[in-house]
């Protein structure tokens, strides 16, 4: 599905992630955990294809260079991020830029555009099934959202364009309890052979309700270990530091 | 610059009333001054005489002789409504199929004008000499709109005012007024709605007056949308009283040249002004909004909502005021203005101005001028959306709030769907800086 080989990225002369090899198959979890500036982030926007970076090495996704995809090709193709921080967009109805985003996706996938009263059954099933207020879909994109409702409207998206590898960016921080576990459930219903995850996050909690087939360890731009979900359990307990220290 | 046929016109145009000496007097006030410059305040971000000379040397006076006709294809479709037609300026015809007729009073204002006792009704209204352009309107005004509706009557359905400017409108001066008054508890919703044919070059020199008897509302949409190629001035005067409600819509998308002016006099209590628009310019078109909302007395409201998008090389600027006088305690009022400036070569000028007199006030006035959030465009290609339908979506986002200002649902979705026409032929070329 997705494999990175010796990524490097910059930007103004900072290197953030250092010759980063990072390989993910059909159907796997992969969780990346690490200390604030590890380069988490720039993973899931270089992956994504955030202007500003500079970018050396290669990354494979279904076997093709996903550099020289644009950003709106790799999410045709089935990438997709969840956001750390989604994004308040005045004046774009969410159910709108939902619609003509899934249709985008259709398109490409050669299925017929949905009509709006099959779209709007749609999400009304998926949003019910991640207990959002239907009526806030019919506000502006993320506007007035409280935090929890911006994360899961990410989640709601992931259900609706059905991705082949999801990218969660910190989906877990800002998250009370009852609301983890309801995104876990989302994640969990997605779960199939052919679709892989990406889980970033700080904390071991999300990956009580993810099982993980893979933790890694981000420091400084680098994987410094890599093991089963013991190693989140691990991590907790002895923190980043001694991890850094261990290397 | 010159105007030529003066004398013909006067003679053509003699009625043997006071208006004869107005016009004579009104046209030498105007040779004096010239077209407005850069040396009035007013005209400071718009240069009417250079703008004028470099494109249209010589103004002609329109000649009546010719028929105005109109391409019936240009009727709004699909929307019920009463009519009245100009063509070049003249009035052709009037349709008020949905309304009393008893109620209403509708006069090509030619007839006014050439009638001495009809004239005497709206002689005060030549005296106005702020600018230049108003004294040439009263120099050469021939033809526009008198329109009077009674006490207690409101209309069925809208009123549509058709604008058409055709190819004999080429080269021409066009000076028209309007004379609308509101009763007491009447009601008129009002759409006027501008059309030229491609590549016209003419300037046309309106000025409107409307009057909001006690109770009465007026709302007033203009739709400015197909101007193409010619030069506009548009002055709006509104006399508001008690309790009575003013709404303007303007939804423009430029012209070489237009001007809005609006002043809104809120003259007695609990009348309330609303001035909200929505402006989409792009090539090398040219667009100004200056209103004046004055506060006479106590407990008015009044507010502002300027949107604008400018693309290429246009141009827009928005002057706005807010003027409380000493007696006007308890007033409200709010004026914001935001634009998108998307192009290196395009401008925008805002000069808001709050003037108040009275110590019990809530007045507000903001005004943002910026380019499109690239984190935004980033989230939208994220998912799956293409650069340029990423920039059409946060446009029609961020003029959304304007549009969302329309309190007549019918009028809404009219002008959303004009303004999604405009912007899905319009090529998107944005710096990204």
């Amino acid at each position: 599905m997705l494999d990175i080989k010796n990524l490097s990225a910059s930007i103004d002369d900072k290197k953030i992630l250092d010759k980063f090899n990072l390989k993910i198959n059909p159907g796997e979890i992969h969780a990346i955990m690490g200390p604030n500036g590890s380069g988490k982030s720039t993973l899931a926007n270089v992956l994504t294809g955030k202007n500003g970076y500079e970018v050396k090495g290669q990354i494979l996704y279904q076997g093709k260079n996903l550099l020289n995809l644009p950003i709106e090709e790799r999410a045709r193709k089935g990438l997709f991020m969840a956001f750390q921080y989604p994004l308040e967009i005045a004046g774009v109805n969410t159910n709108n830029f939902l619609k003509t985003s899934l249709n985008t996706i259709r398109k490409v996938r050669g299925l017929k555009e949905i009509d709006s009263l099959d779209f709007l059954k749609l999400v009304k099933t998926k949003a019910e099934s991640l207990k959002i207020n239907e009526k806030i879909l019919n506000r502006q994109l993320n506007v007035g959202f409280s935090g929890g409702e911006k994360k899961k409207n990410e989640i709601l998206q992931m259900t609706i364009l059905e991705p082949k590898l999801a990218i969660l960016d910190e989906t877990d921080s800002g998250l009370d309890i009852d609301a983890i576990k309801i995104v876990s459930e989302g994640v969990n219903s997605l779960r199939n052979k052919e679709r892989s995850f990406l889980i970033i996050t700080h904390y071991q909690r999300l990956l009580d309700y993810i099982k993980p087939d893979f933790v890694h360890v981000l420091i400084n731009g680098k994987i410094a270990k890599t093991g089963c979900s013991e190693l989140a359990l691990e991590l907790d307990k002895i923190g980043y530091e001694e991890m850094r220290a261990s290397k | 610059m010159m105007i030529s046929n003066f004398d013909a016109f006067q003679i053509a145009n003699q009625s043997g009333s006071e208006l004869d000496n107005i016009r004579i007097k009104n046209f030498n006030i105007f040779q004096k001054k010239g077209f407005p410059s850069k040396k009035e305040e007013n005209w400071k971000y718009t240069d009417l005489k250079t703008i004028l000379y470099n494109n249209l040397h010589e103004l002609e006076l329109p000649n009546h002789e010719i028929i105005s006709k109109y391409n019936s294809e240009w009727l709004l479709k699909n929307f019920e409504h009463n009519q009245i037609i100009l063509v070049n300026g003249d009035f052709v015809s009037s349709t008020f199929s949905f309304e009393d007729k008893e109620k209403i009073k509708i006069k090509p204002l030619k007839k006014i004008l050439k009638d001495k006792k009809d004239f005497k009704k709206i002689k005060d209204y030549f005296t106005d000499q702020q600018n230049s352009l108003a004294s040439l309107n009263h120099a050469l005004v021939n033809d526009g709109i008198f329109l009077e509706i009674e006490d207690d009557y409101s209309f069925n359905k809208p009123l549509i005012i058709y604008n058409f400017f055709n190819k004999f409108a080429e080269n021409k001066i066009i000076n028209n007024k309007y004379f609308i008054s509101l009763g007491k508890n009447s009601k008129l919703i009002l759409l006027e709605y501008h059309k030229a044919e491609k590549n016209i070059k003419y300037f046309n020199n309106a000025i409107h007056h409307y009057s909001i008897r006690k109770n009465s509302i007026l709302k007033k949409f203009s739709i400015d949308n197909n101007l193409d190629n010619s030069y506009n001035y548009h002055l709006t005067n509104i006399k508001s009283y008690t309790n009575s409600i003013f709404e303007n819509f303007l939804f423009s998308s430029g012209s070489s040249f237009i001007k809005n002016e609006i002043h809104c006099d809120l003259l007695e209590s609990f009348g309330s002004c609303f001035v909200n628009a929505m402006i989409f310019l792009n090539k090398q078109q040219h667009h100004e909004l200056k209103t004046n909302v004055n506060h006479k007395q106590r407990d008015c409201k009044s507010s502002q909502l300027i949107k604008s998008v400018l693309l290429d090389k246009s141009s827009g600027t928005f002057q706005g005021k807010i003027y409380v006088q000493k007696d006007a305690q308890k007033t409200n009022g709010y004026q914001l203005s935001k634009a998108l400036v998307l192009s290196e070569n395009s401008a925008f000028n805002s000069k808001p101005e709050l003037e108040i007199y009275a110590d019990d006030v809530k007045c507000s006035h903001g005004s943002t001028i910026g380019n499109i959030d690239q984190n935004a465009i980033f989230y939208l290609m994220s998912r799956g959306l293409s650069k340029e339908q990423a920039k059409k979506m946060l446009i029609e986002g961020f003029l959304n709030e304007a549009i969302e200002t329309i309190t007549e649902r019918n009028i809404q979705s009219l002008i959303l769907k004009l303004f999604i026409d405009k912007i899905n032929k319009t090529k998107f070329e944005i710096d990204e800086n």
